[in-house]
């Protein structure tokens, strides 16, 4: 009986081996493939052809320059937003707020317009607003959280709602065109980003996004100020004794994180054709901050994997159009498929994340009895 | 090994309720912490269960309660033999465990606890019968809580109250206490042991775990002494006075396990070293009056005062929680004394960050490698340079840049020097053992070159050959003419490293003295916090 026992445990551990050894890539690949068999049952008892939806979800989302440039044009806000999050994560919080953050950041890129400056100053200035705006509005919650342990994710989830109703009010109200009530003033052409190629929406925000994923990978992984973030994330215990003060590395990486997400709103208004302003019922900029926390899983909150995250997801949205015309797959089962795809994706990591936070939480509530 | 068994039991105890025989217990990881134990329990008895940290107290319980299966013996009653697969076998069959850390929802009040756990899935909660049953049962016990305040609210002595009467309320008949009286003031633990007296009264069995002989004297019928897993005692409480107590749980000499056999043919060339670098040096790290809280707001260290010279290991031994952590972390930055004053080399230290306390030479081993020492997931170059990660040798010129080769150059130094095996710098330091995890943060520490070492439980958990490496480390340093600060449950260790030796027993110092002046009786009972009659005198 112990020979059959220790048998089953070996098998048990090389099963465990086999799948949690593999490397994040070829992970990611089994968990795509797994999530496309999934959508393609769902196609077909729904009576779709799995097939002809697939090949024209390929085609629009990756398969030429134009649908390269648009899933690109999609990945690039995604890709900040994903950063807000997965900075936060490898801090050891849930920063749940980047969509509000993303909201400030847009809409104060937008008040760019109301002065003139030369052409690149005109960018830069209007980059820094929207990394300011986004960096001030996580810079409460947080502050929340350090001076009286107000949980960040009820914090920063009340602060999109006010977010989101306080950029309703600037868009009708303040910002608004005199000449175009259903949107606000329009980004002059001195400060909005150039377009990278003609006919596609793909600006030069998409090296904004870039530039900021690498920025905080040499942060996080290259600096002592960012390996104090991680170690407080993974153990504040052994960070506070290894000197590290738990606080500041927690306002660090939100604020860090508001101005990823700021960036994004700036990106989004200075660099969007053709109206380059913030529209009324904000359809161009909602639900880009929830959005990145899918790329930042589907990434393993890593920037150099979420650079293929995001740019997987702009795909699939740029995608959904030609899946929706050609294979006629309604855009409703379109997000269903798409849905199966991305949670496929971010179940390794979600896992990872859960383990994680499942042995930070005991001490945030206290001790169990065991031992 | 010496067993002293009661010649023949009569008195109040009743029948036999349960037996365990031949009880043995190896972890999987090859610790064995039961050698075939017996142990019996009668109807209406008390049974204290003593012994040293590690002595298998805990783990005997947790096999009757049905935590833990053993792995070799059997457990019988009455009506025949039983085996129980979880605790709620074991509670079904009457036996309920009230933990050290108590398993209660801080914003529910008792009530909600106790119907939560006698909650099932999809069965609704009835909190009104709960209540009853719950009154009843305080009017039956004369066990009175309030039942409609939040657990938070309540003392710890309250909570206590609300864990047995939780475990009681499934009617157990046998209650087993793990070191109930570590959380509580002088005054919970008299209500403690009056209700516990209630309880023996309506026929009740109990089992009190402990290390306090005073307590253990004042409440047992019988008290069973448990010994680096083995029984080696067994006697009526009236007949044992706390000298054979004392004897029993600490052993009369260094005894025959392998770790002990190492220490002993160790003692001789140390000690002569001791005297060959002559008289020791200055005072290094300078301890006054220390006065500390611990978690719960209890006084942890009461008014402690020592000094730890140049070129002496300072040892404090003791039953763990008697608040050497506490002391530890007030001297590292990681707790603010309530009083008292703290000094290395003449700067004052208290109240300080650990980074500014590293700063001025000390070098801090914690006690719990795993939640402290290191961030397991980090790989061990990243946990090698835990606390110096600023220093400019692992920095980019005139960047703010981790060279991340330099560091893999000092964790490969680190790797040989202190033979630590790794299958790489970049493996994730939750992949090696215990023993190479601990090297490595007693490498950290050492290659730090400090002038205090301040070193909490060592070597606890360790392989026999690990834990005399990190005591020959610490030896070594003390060679050096550095300080070291060693505080060890591991009464060996302590006796035959030290140079001076405290005894800690609730926050207070027993006494102060040279190892060869203490007896293994007189340590045994001054961890049992009985003053002896002739307590050594403090040696400079």
């Amino acid at each position: 009986m112990s020979n059959r026992e220790l048998s089953a445990t070996t098998v048990k551990s090389a099963a465990k081996k086999a799948l949690l050894g593999l490397s994040p890539a070829v992970e990611s690949l089994v968990a795509a493939v797994v999530g496309l068999i999934l959508g393609a049952i769902i196609m077909w008892i729904s009576g779709f052809d799995p097939l002809a939806a697939y090949a024209a979800l390929l085609k629009g989302g990756f398969a030429s320059t134009y649908a390269l440039a648009t899933a690109g044009a999609r990945a690039a806000p995604l890709l900040l937003t994903g950063l807000t999050f997965a900075i936060c994560v490898r801090a050891g919080m849930f920063n749940i707020g980047a969509e509000g953050q993303l909201y400030m950041g847009a809409l104060a890129a937008v008040t760019v317009a109301y002065f003139v400056l030369p052409p690149a100053l005109h960018v830069i200035v209007g980059i820094l607003f929207g990394m300011a705006a986004g960096a001030l509005w996580s810079l409460i919650p947080v502050l929340l959280r350090v001076t009286r342990g107000v949980n960040e994710v009820i914090s920063t989830i009340m602060f999109n709602w006010i977010s989101h109703f306080l950029a309703f009010y600037l868009v009708a109200r303040v910002l608004v065109d005199p000449l175009v009530s259903s949107r606000t003033i329009r980004v002059p052409i001195t400060a909005r980003f150039p377009i990278l190629i003609r006919g596609t929406d793909l600006s030069y925000g998409i090296f904004a996004a870039v530039a900021f994923a690498i920025v905080v990978y040499i942060l996080l992984w290259h600096t002592a100020t960012g390996y104090e973030v991680r170690a407080a994330g993974f153990n504040p215990r052994a960070a506070r004794y290894g000197g590290i003060k738990s606080k500041r590395t927690m306002v660090l990486a939100f604020v860090l994180g508001g101005m990823g997400a700021g960036l994004a709103g700036a990106t989004m208004s200075m660099g969007t054709p053709p109206s380059y302003a913030v529209l009324g019922g904000l359809s161009q900029i909602a639900n880009l901050g929830f959005n990145g926390m899918a790329v930042a899983m589907v990434g393993r909150n890593h920037p150099i994997g979420m650079l293929f995250s995001a740019l997987l997801f702009g795909g699939l949205a740029a995608g959904a159009r030609q899946m929706q015309m050609t294979a006629g797959v309604p855009t409703d089962m379109v997000r269903i498929v798409q849905g199966i795809i991305v949670i496929a994706m971010a179940v390794p990591e979600l896992t990872r994340m859960f383990r994680i936070f499942r042995l930070r939480w005991p001490r945030i509530l206290g001790r169990r009895a065991e031992s | 090994m010496v067993q002293e068994h009661v010649s023949q039991r009569e008195g109040s105890s009743g029948g036999l309720f349960l037996g365990a025989y031949g009880i043995s217990k190896t972890y999987s990881d090859g610790t064995q912490a039961l050698k075939r134990v017996d142990l019996e329990i009668r109807h209406g008895e008390i049974v204290g269960l003593l012994g040293e940290n590690g002595a298998g107290k805990t783990t005997l319980t947790k096999i009757l309660s049905g935590l833990l299966p053993p792995t070799e013996g059997r457990v019988e009653s009455p009506r025949g033999s039983v085996r129980f697969a979880n605790p709620r076998e074991a509670m079904k069959f009457g036996i309920g465990m009230v933990h050290q850390h108590f398993a209660l929802v801080g914003p529910f009040t008792a009530t909600e606890n106790v119907a939560l756990s006698h909650e099932r899935p999809f069965t609704p909660i009835r909190l009104g019968k709960t209540r009853e049953r719950l009154e009843a049962l305080m009017a039956e016990s004369g066990l009175h809580v309030p039942l409609d305040v939040p657990i938070e609210k309540l003392a710890v002595g309250e909570q206590q109250r609300v864990e047995i009467l939780k475990v009681m309320s499934r009617d157990v008949d046998l209650l087993i206490l793990d070191e109930p009286t570590s959380v509580l003031t002088p005054l919970e633990v008299d209500e403690l042991f009056d209700l516990l007296r209630r309880l023996r009264a309506q026929d009740k069995s109990i089992i009190l775990i402990t290390h306090k002989l005073k307590e253990v004297q004042s409440i047992t019928d019988r008290i069973v002494v448990l010994r680096h897993g083995e029984l080696v005692g067994d006697v009526r409480t009236a007949e044992a006075t706390t000298e054979r107590l004392a004897r029993l749980m600490v052993g009369q000499a260094l005894d025959s396990t392998a770790d002990a056999v190492e220490l002993r043919d160790e003692e001789l060339p140390i000690r002569r070293g001791r005297e060959d670098a002559g008289a020791t040096g200055e005072v290094v790290l300078h301890v006054q009056n220390l006065v500390s809280r611990g978690n719960t707001g209890e006084i942890a260290v009461d008014g402690i005062t020592f000094d730890v010279h140049a070129g002496e290991i300072f040892g404090i031994a003791g039953v763990e929680g008697n608040g050497q952590s506490e002391l530890v972390e007030c001297l590292t930055g990681l707790r603010v004394p309530t009083e008292g004053e703290a000094t290395i080399k003449g700067t004052d230290i208290l109240g300080k960050d650990p980074r500014e306390i590293y700063r001025l030479g000390v070098a801090h081993i914690p006690e719990d490698r795993w939640e402290v020492g290191l961030v397991l997931p980090f790989t061990l170059a990243e946990n090698a340079i835990l606390g110096i990660h600023r220093r400019k040798q692992f920095r980019r010129a005139h960047l703010p840049i981790i060279q991340w080769s330099n560091v893999r150059k000092h964790v490969e130094e680190l790797m040989e020097r202190f033979e630590i095996q790794a299958a790489g710098t970049n493996s994730p330091a939750k992949s090696l053992s215990g023993g190479n995890q601990q090297k490595l943060i007693v490498g950290r520490e050492l290659a730090k070159d400090p002038a205090v070492i301040v070193a909490s439980q060592p070597t606890r958990g360790l392989d026999v050959a690990s834990a005399k490496y990190i005591r020959d480390l610490l030896v070594d340093m003390r060679n050096r003419q550095r300080a070291v600060l060693l505080v060890s449950a591991d009464l060996d260790e302590v006796l035959a490293r030290c140079d001076r030796v405290a005894i800690m027993y609730e926050g207070k110092f027993m006494t102060v003295c040279r190892p060869a002046d203490l007896d293994r009786e007189t340590v045994g009972m001054l961890m049992g916090g009985v003053t002896s009659k002739e307590v050594c005198v403090e040696q400079p």
